[in-house]
């Protein structure tokens, strides 16, 4: 059990670090091809509210678990 | 897991704890309805102090809609948290009840954008802002002050009736929104009538405040104050040390983002669904979403209870599991049931009248049809269009100016009004299963000392800023898949992958990593 919970806890990681280029990507991509105030409203709430935490979580999160801080949690 | 929190469990103690949770969960049910009417009248609010001409009154719309929801509640659930943890949770949650009703009192008393200019949205904001401040603070206060109140082994029972008021919170805003439109009728309501369920709050809360005057400090507390172990500094203490920031980070990310999609998901969504992509008509689709509410609130007591026995993680987890699953298949009846392409028209009774008025320099064409359906569903369309009365005027308006306004309205069968009410209410028991336990949960794995703080922030980004985003990020889903303007979305139902994919997330990091031991733990 504690070896899956280390495995996917890289899985974590790597989802929080991924996470962050292709929102900032999808974001300039549609901000392109329709700079509307919607669409800057939207990418704003996601980039500066919804991306920071779950990226910061996911990846400290996925640090302790590689770690083996949730192994005691049986 | 950090296992924490001393029973009270003596029977003489019992009657007691029934106030402790009776004083607690009216406040909290108080506080929700003071946040959903401003959500559930946000249309009106709008147009009374946020004009769309103006473009900073505009903005500030959309910050009082989304800052009070995601930022400012997560900042209350620090602010008040660490409050709560320091002086005390009685008076903590007393101040937040306080400042959330005098705040819903005072918007229904602010002068409209017409009476005083721009001071009307900003006045409106500010008190918004203060709305999530104390909501922020108010519900990690009254789940720690119940549980810490709560007999050994009922944790979960004791807090699942904190855990009913959200939804009955929204259920209160609902109806009370419903009798007062219904007795005013819709254009006396539009007019200032909206004021009256806000104004209505400072009775609600008077009581509310005087009820928890009356109530004595949380037991816990007292003895570690007592004894001079209350935490310097609780925010540092939450989340500097690892031990404490390991169980913050598994309980957003195995409990509460999850918890925070499906409750949206059930109960707003669901409301938006009807009325949006089914066109359903604004009573009705109230009265669905009211009545499903209703019968489906009982389920967070007894799934509360059963966690006392089976534990908090596989109630959690299964709630999320069959959400996850069920959810496409459920809103597909829903689109399908609601589908007039799918109905056979019953065609001699279908009526169109048209109506035409000059309203000052402007001439107003509205054109109703209305058609029945064999299957007992009716369908109200109006079209509206507005253009000058002068012909030279109107020639030479743009043609994206004298776009119609279309309001299309389903009333639905009383058969398929009750299916409706049944495809809701599967949704409300997955966010009684993941909602009921949760209180008990959280409380269960921080310590005494910085468990206000450490609660309310992992609930309040789960369920404000995951749960909160729901309908923005879903309806921004349904419309990728447009093919374009004024044309139908391709998959009416896309907005579900946003919840769909955060509970499956939080359904493998809960139960890989939260334990199922957390049931009639000691709590100190």
């Amino acid at each position: 059990m504690s070896a899956i919970k280390k495995i996917f806890g890289l899985l974590w990681a790597a989802m929080g670090v991924g996470i962050i280029p292709l929102v900032i990507m999808q974001a300039m991509k549609e901000i392109a091809a329709k700079p509307s105030e919607e669409n800057y409203i939207f990418w704003s709430i996601v980039i500066v509210v919804l991306m920071p935490i779950i990226a910061f979580s996911l990846i400290t999160f996925g640090v302790f678990a590689l770690k083996g801080e949730y192994d005691v949690i049986a | 897991m950090a296992q924490h929190v001393t029973n009270v469990s003596q029977p003489e103690e019992v009657s007691s704890t029934r106030r402790v949770i009776a004083a607690s969960s009216v406040g909290t049910l108080i506080e929700w309805y003071d946040f959903y009417i401003f959500g559930t009248l946000a249309k009106i609010i709008s147009e009374q102090f946020f004009p769309k001409d103006n473009p900073t009154a505009a903005l500030l719309a959309t910050l009082a809609t989304f800052a009070a929801g995601f930022v400012i509640r997560p900042f209350g659930a620090l602010f008040f948290g660490r409050l709560g943890d320091l002086i005390g949770r009685k008076y903590t949650f007393l101040v937040t009840l306080v400042i959330m009703g005098g705040s819903t009192f005072a918007i229904g008393l602010v002068p409209g954008y017409k009476t005083i200019g721009f001071f009307a949205p900003a006045i409106v904001f500010i008190l918004r802002l203060l709305q999530g401040l104390a909501l922020g603070g108010e519900y990690g206060g009254a789940a720690t002050y119940v549980a810490e109140h709560s007999p050994a082994g009922k944790r979960g029972f004791w807090t699942s009736f904190i855990q009913t008021t959200a939804t009955l919170g929204l259920f209160l805003a609902l109806g009370v929104i419903l009798v007062v439109r219904q007795s005013l009728g819709v254009e006396t309501f539009t007019d200032w009538g909206w004021r009256i369920p806000f104004i209505l709050s400072a009775l609600l809360v008077a009581v509310s405040v005087f009820i928890r005057m009356k109530m004595s400090e949380s037991p816990l507390f007292v003895k570690m104050k007592k004894e001079g172990k209350t935490s310097a500094n609780p925010l540092a203490e939450s989340f500097k040390e690892k031990d404490n920031l390991k169980m913050v980070l598994i309980a957003l990310l195995g409990a509460t983002a999850g918890q925070g999609v499906v409750w949206y998901t059930g109960q707003f969504y669901a409301l938006s669904f009807l009325q949006n992509a089914c066109n359903i008509e604004f009573v009705q689709s109230n009265m669905i979403i009211s009545v499903a509410l209703l019968i489906g609130t009982p389920f967070f007591i007894l799934f509360g209870a059963l966690s006392d026995k089976i534990g908090r993680k596989y109630i959690m987890m299964a709630g999320m599991l069959i959400a996850v699953i069920a959810y496409r298949p459920i809103y597909t009846v829903m689109y399908n049931e609601a589908d007039l392409k799918l109905k056979t028209e019953i065609v001699e009774q279908k009526k169109v009248e048209v109506k035409s008025a000059v309203k000052g320099a402007d001439s107003l064409i509205t054109t109703i049809t209305t058609k029945a359906f064999t299957d007992g569903t009716s369908f109200k369309e109006t079209v509206k269009k507005k253009f000058p009365a002068d012909p030279a005027l109107k020639a030479a308006l743009p043609k994206d100016k004298m776009k119609p306004e279309t309001k299309k309205e389903v009333t639905l069968s009383k058969d398929l009004s009750i299916k409706m009410i049944g495809l809701v209410l599967i949704q409300v028991i997955f966010v009684t299963m993941v909602y009921g336990p949760i209180a008990a949960f959280l409380v269960e794995i921080f310590p005494t000392r910085i468990r206000y703080t450490s609660m309310s922030l992992p609930y309040h980004i789960g369920n404000g800023v995951f749960g909160g985003l729901v309908p923005l990020i879903s309806t921004r889903l349904v419309e990728a898949t447009r093919p374009g303007p004024g044309l139908p979305p391709a998959d009416p139902l896309a907005g579900l992958w946003y919840p769909i994919l955060i509970a499956s997330v939080s359904f493998v990091i809960g139960s890989l990593y939260i334990s199922n031991k957390t049931n009639n733990l000691d709590v100190e």
